[in-house]
């Protein structure tokens, strides 16, 4: 619902007019600087020009440069990324459906539900550094170092509370009638879930999957500290060689580029569920 | 099964991901309390010393230092994203055309990979030709303005992108939380003879206070992590001046390989993150009751 600004003067409309586009651009301008200094020839990118085709002429240079030269490291960490977010969100969300099905249907009695559900968001507020130098030790007894299995299991666990939490209120939301028809038609407690309450709560699966999706693409502590050549993700392709080249703008933008895009297209596509998502379920939007 | 399968049914569903925490959590979590407690480094077993670690700690000069930095940029970040969000909200709060695609775009700087924000942010805060300082002098402001290589002004460079990044959050909560009031109350909001701050003070702010505890707590959570964009756009330095908790304490750890007084650090920062939780904790269970 909305405040109608009834009875309030023109200007007052202009003033909130005036703020909106001011956070726009705001938060879009480091975006557009990205995106236009990877269109830049090196000659313009120390000259004051903002606008393309008028101060300066854009060029598919770099980004042809970027996967001419560069393609074979890039590809490398896009794979790994791929590869690792996918199975990382997969595995959590797998995880996290049973279990946010069992909070949001049962009664715990022993521990409470939602002692459950905070034990779950414990992980995430739980400080990653904290993780990091024992599992780095432990993955590196085990021989597991530089692979992606580490990295996948380490993401499952800082995606499984956003899994188990946002399932359990999209389950909370649906009716238990449905599943309780299904019992007394002879169905099984586990079919009627996987065939009655399952395929209803498929467009939570999948922003579920998503908000995992863009927070593993994200993650760099980890993959730091895990990784050194083979299973390096993008982020760790940026890092390992921007320092050296930190005002060769032109290069900086468009291999972050590289890194961003991926998750802010999930974000457009999560626009609906965003709210929810983010507060693991606390807040609807 | 010999048991009550129904009784059953619901661990079924719910051990495998505990189980899955406690293997791959509370495992590690007891093996680094223990080396806290050890000498522990590189390639050499850990020995024993008791308290040592953490005795050395209150006597080291640096922890003090990035426990005090940490904490100025959490309190700064943390109050001002959030009374930027609570302000974009209340500006939002209306009709608006095309407010969907507004908020849209606002959410994006959320999804952006840390790690090459602080890269890109070398680019937008570069002394002598980035935009910023570009822009500053087209409109007369101060000239080549060392955004990096001056301490304080590279602890508000980081400040500045972590405010761009998370301020969205903030705001699309808080704008959620306030659509989902009831009608009435923005009808007595608008009351004649009630001012706006009067009536946000009184009416708004306490109806929203559920939302309000649940975006402070994970903006605090998260801002004590901060690492990804002081790794990549100052290193921590110049000098110590951005050297936050966790980049500190990685340092210590795994550049330095003295895992053991790593670990005690990293069990301090954990001791303070539960203490906060603590203050909330009461709050946190009503919301996921």
């Amino acid at each position: 619902m909305n405040i109608t600004s009834r009875g309030k003067s023109k200007m007052g409309n202009v003033f909130v007019l005036l703020g909106v586009l001011i956070a726009v651009i705001w938060a879009f301008s480091p975006f557009y600087w990205a995106i236009i200094s990877s269109f830049k020839l090196p000659k313009d990118t120390f000259t004051i020009s903002y606008i393309p085709f008028f101060q300066f002429e854009p060029t598919l240079q770099n980004w042809i440069n970027e996967i001419n030269f560069r393609g074979r490291e890039i590809w490398n960490g896009i794979k790994n990324s791929i590869i690792v977010s996918i199975s990382a969100s997969l595995l959590a969300l797998f995880l996290g459906t049973m279990a946010g099905y069992a909070l949001a249907r049962f009664n715990f009695q022993k521990m409470k539900n939602k002692d459950i559900a905070v034990f779950f968001l414990s992980q995430r507020i739980l400080p990653p550094v904290v993780m990091v130098i024992p599992f780095f030790l432990i993955m590196k007894s085990l021989k597991l170092l530089d692979t992606r299995l580490a990295l996948i299991l380490i993401n499952t666990i800082f995606s499984l509370p956003f899994a188990v939490l946002i399932m359990r209120s999209i389950f909370k939301e649906l009716p238990a009638e449905l599943e309780e028809a299904a019992l007394v038609d002879g169905c099984s407690r586990y079919s009627a879930f996987l065939r009655v309450l399952l395929p209803l709560a498929v467009p939570g699966l999948v922003a579920t999957a998503l908000i995992c999706l863009a927070f593993t693409w994200n993650e760099f502590l980890f993959a730091l500290v895990l990784t050194y050549k083979k299973a390096v993700t993008m982020p760790i392709v940026i890092a390992g060689t921007a320092h050296t080249r930190g005002v060769d703008f032109w290069y900086v933008a468009t291999r972050s580029l590289f890194a961003i895009i991926p998750p802010t297209v999930i974000a457009i596509a999560l626009q609906k569920f965003i709210v929810r998502g983010l507060t693991f379920g606390a807040v609807k939007g | 099964m010999i048991f009550n399968r129904e009784k059953n049914v619901k661990f079924v569903f719910l051990l495998p991901a505990v189980i899955f925490i406690l293997t791959l959590v509370i495992f590690p979590l007891v093996y680094s309390l223990r080396l806290s407690f050890c000498l522990a480094r590189f390639g050499k077993n850990p020995i024993f010393i008791g308290l040592e670690n953490y005795i050395d700690l209150l006597k080291d000069y640096k922890f003090w230092d990035t426990l005090k930095i940490t904490l100025i940029f959490v309190l700064l970040t943390v109050s001002t994203e959030f009374f930027l969000g609570l302000a974009l909200a209340l500006l939002f709060n209306r009709e608006i055309r095309g407010r969907r695609y507004f908020r849209a775009l606002l959410t994006l700087p959320m999804f952006a990979t840390p790690v090459a924000i602080g890269y890109l942010g070398m680019t937008i805060f570069y002394e002598e030709a980035g935009p910023i300082n570009n822009i500053l002098a087209l409109i007369g402001g101060p000239q080549k303005v060392p955004w990096l290589s001056n301490p304080t002004l590279a602890f508000v460079s980081i400040s500045l992108l972590d405010i761009w990044q998370w301020t969205p959050f903030c705001f699309v909560i808080l704008l959620a939380g306030l659509q989902s009031l009831p009608e009435q109350v923005h009808e007595a909001a608008s009351l004649d003879g009630v001012s706006g701050i009067q009536s946000l003070r009184y009416i708004i702010l306490p109806l929203l206070e559920p939302v309000i505890v649940i975006v402070l707590l994970l903006r605090i959570v998260e801002a004590f992590k901060v690492f990804d964009i002081p790794f990549s756009l100052t290193g921590g330095g110049p000098g110590r001046a951005t050297e936050f908790y966790s980049l500190f304490t990685y340092r210590t750890g795994l550049k330095y390989f003295n895992f053991g007084y790593a670990s005690s650090l990293a069990y301090i920062l954990l001791a303070i993150v539960i203490l906060i939780i603590t203050l909330f904790l009461k709050r946190v269970r009503e919301v996921f009751e």
